[in-house]
């Protein structure tokens, strides 16, 4: 770990230095650094920046350059005016000085744990400065206001009932989500979720319920403010109803505004901490340590539904419990069936979604278990209905390829008498570690006759370099291309290009995800050999095609 | 209902003369910015129907004012063709991930430009 420091006191910087010394850190000293020095500093990445107030002039400018590197960042204060900016500037955490080694150590623990939430893509962040000032007080995207408008609010409320209950809206993705579907789709469940926190606010509200909200901006986390009875048991109780509902609430919600694919990629959980006055603390304190809190427990609860995830996979591998669902590809010209991509899911609920199925089997390292078994499936579903001159697209990880058994592979044993006609996808997002050795691997299944095809070509994961490099048979254009290619001039141009591109290598292109004629007509006029997609069928159970 | 200008943006004011002048003289109203964070200002200001931007500007340059142009709740439908010096393919990647429709290589062919920026306009008519 590396912690660099800009900071004047010395008692600051010789605990800092105690902290690095007992945690294995190094800590650079950018105290007699130049501003230059400093910004290259950062852009090397350090795992946390810790910053003394008044050391930098622009704190915005600093959290947006630590965001640029992936740090944490930790602003040293000397008054509470000092920590209201470094909140506004949303620092992951601050300190207030004179502050003890301890402290200091859990406060880079916390800012660590922050920042390593994943950051949506800023909006509208760097344009026009007078919406600045604005942003800081009301979180763009949500419209709810910031932490650091809130917290005063809050500190009313603390101060006037004695006791004040945060529950912690923890709000997670499968990153999966952001690859398949964009960022923008993030933003929009993002959005859509704070509509329905704001939807229950209001209901329980009309129940008389003391609710309050704060949007926090750092993370894409939600705090809602409560009271709970001063009985311990009851207060419990109205808890656990509470979060339970909640949870429900926003699930629902979000399946039924983006469906329930969309849904299983993202995880909600609600975590709670109550605080209760206390004269000898200041009350700000009392009320970040109970958002932290609070925060902590929402991260557990999301850390104990991830192992019974894992205990789902360990089960559905025993059991075999998937399914397959095959989506044809057809020839653009005639609209025949060409083939069939096997798709994968799971039969569980926690499961379905075959991204999520891949996840936690990368996460519990089953993964090789889990293609083995995918694989096997996908052939066995399908082969009685295919016919003689039809393919089987069958998905692979450039991981497999480190499995024994998966570079064993035989078409003869699986069923199919021709290699040819077993099409191996290969995605890069998963990235490929040792190139030269992954070259090898594919001219040897090459070499036994089995074709491959690229997927999610122009998508970002698969570049032309990577097309060239794995010189594929297919080449499968990603979604994102193919979206309202009909009025988007530089996707006409792009296709153009690989389809030109194609013929020079004896590659056919495959246009994935197209929905509306006008697509298909301009993908088929462009020259696009195959197509798939929901225009002309949904992936389906295996059953004979039409 | 009075046309919605075109607005030009490019740090090269010879560049925003030119195109201006031509444009204008096939009837379309023009708005010029010099740089990113000006044109998001006019973008804001006037809607457009059309922002035609060059790649290469100091500050801010043309991806990311594309980028932000794109993303924006109210004016995201906006037509955004990229000025680009340079052809290559990264440079087309660059521009789908930023959302642009369109883009024309640099030096621009005048007919080549009235030709995009017409079918763009029909476009933005046809998604409206």
């Amino acid at each position: 770990m590396r912690i660099l420091a800009r900071v004047r006191e010395d008692q600051l910087r010789r605990a800092l230095q105690s902290i690095a010394d007992a945690r294995g850190a190094v800590l650079v000293d950018a105290g007699p650094f130049t501003e230059d020095e400093f910004d290259d500093a950062i852009r090397a990445a350090p795992d946390v920046v810790v910053v003394e107030s008044g050391e930098v002039d622009d704190l915005a400018q600093l959290r947006a350059e630590t965001d640029g590197a992936g740090s944490a960042l930790i602003i040293a204060c000397h008054d509470s005016t000092e920590c209201q900016a470094a909140a506004l500037a949303n620092a992951d955490e601050w300190i207030l000085l004179p502050c003890d080694e301890k402290e200091i150590d859990i406060r880079i623990r916390t800012a660590q744990q922050r920042a390593e939430g994943i950051h949506l893509p800023r909006r509208t962040e760097e344009t026009v400065e007078r919406l600045r000032y604005q942003e800081l007080l009301y979180d763009r995207l949500t419209g709810f206001p910031t932490l650091a408008v809130m917290i005063d609010r809050a500190r009313e409320l603390l101060d006037r009932r004695g006791e004040l209950t945060i529950l912690y809206i923890h709000y997670v993705w499968y990153s999966k989500i952001e690859e398949i579907y964009g960022w923008q789709k993030l933003d929009d469940v993002l959005e859509s979720t704070a509509a329905a926190v704001r939807d229950f606010y209001a209901e329980e509200r009309d129940h008389g319920d003391n609710l309050m909200m704060v949007s926090h901006v750092a993370d894409d986390d939600f705090i809602l403010f409560t009271h709970v009875p001063v009985e311990p048991e009851l207060a419990e109780r109205r808890l656990k109803t509470l979060t339970s509902r909640l949870e429900g609430f926003l699930r629902a919600r979000i399946e039924q505004e983006h469906g329930e694919e969309i849904a299983a990629l993202v995880g909600v959980y609600v975590g709670t901490a109550t605080v209760f006055r206390n004269p000898k603390i200041r009350t700000e304190r009392l009320i970040y340590r109970a958002i932290r809190e609070a925060a902590d427990a929402a991260r557990s609860a999301e850390e104990w539904e991830r192992t019974l995830k894992i205990s789902d996979l360990k089960a559905t591998l025993r059991e075999g419990a998937v399914f397959m669902e095959y989506h044809p590809i057809i020839v653009s010209r005639t609209e025949e069936i060409y083939g069939f991509e096997a798709l994968a899911r799971g039969t569980r609920r926690s499961l379905r979604s075959p991204e999520v199925l891949f996840q936690v089997a990368e996460e519990a390292n089953l993964i090789w278990e889990l293609s083995r078994l995918l694989r096997q499936r996908a052939v066995q579903g399908i082969l009685p209905h295919l016919k003689k001159d039809q393919f089987l697209f069958l998905n692979v990880d450039p991981h497999d390829f480190d499995d024994p058994e998966f570079r064993n592979l035989d078409a003869k044993e699986l069923g199919i008498d021709d290699p040819g006609r077993i099409v191996l996808e290969i995605t890069e997002r998963t990235a490929i570690k040792d190139y030269p050795r992954f070259q090898e691997y594919l001219a040897a299944f090459r070499e036994r006759g089995f074709r491959f095809a690229v997927d999610d070509a122009g998508s970002g994961y698969a570049g032309l370099g990577s097309i060239a490099n794995l010189a594929p048979d297919f080449i499968k254009l990603d979604i994102s291309l193919i979206s309202n290619i009909d009025s988007n001039f530089l996707k006409q141009n792009l296709v153009e290009t690989i389809v030109g591109f194609a013929e020079g290598q004896g590659a056919q292109v495959v246009a994935e995800g197209v929905e509306r004629r006008e697509e298909f007509e301009t993908v088929r006029d462009l020259g696009v050999h195959l197509t798939q997609g929901f225009l002309f069928h949904k992936p389906r159970y295996a059953g004979p095609p039409e | 209902m009075e046309q919605k200008p075109i607005l030009v943006v490019d740090d090269d004011p010879d560049a925003l003369e030119i195109v201006g002048t031509f444009l204008e003289s096939r009837g379309y109203r023009v708005a010029t910015a010099p740089d990113g964070r000006q044109a998001l200002a006019k973008v804001d200001e006037l809607r457009p129907d059309l922002v035609l931007l060059d790649v290469m500007m100091p500050g801010m340059d043309g991806w990311e004012v594309c980028r932000l142009i794109k993303n924006h709740p109210e004016y995201g439908d906006t037509r955004v063709v990229m000025l680009t010096a340079r052809g290559e393919f990264a440079d087309k990647q660059e521009g789908l991930r930023c959302g642009a429709d369109d883009y024309i290589v640099k030096p621009i062919r005048l007919d080549e430009l009235g030709k995009k920026v017409e079918r763009n306009l029909d476009a933005r008519r046809r998604e409206q």
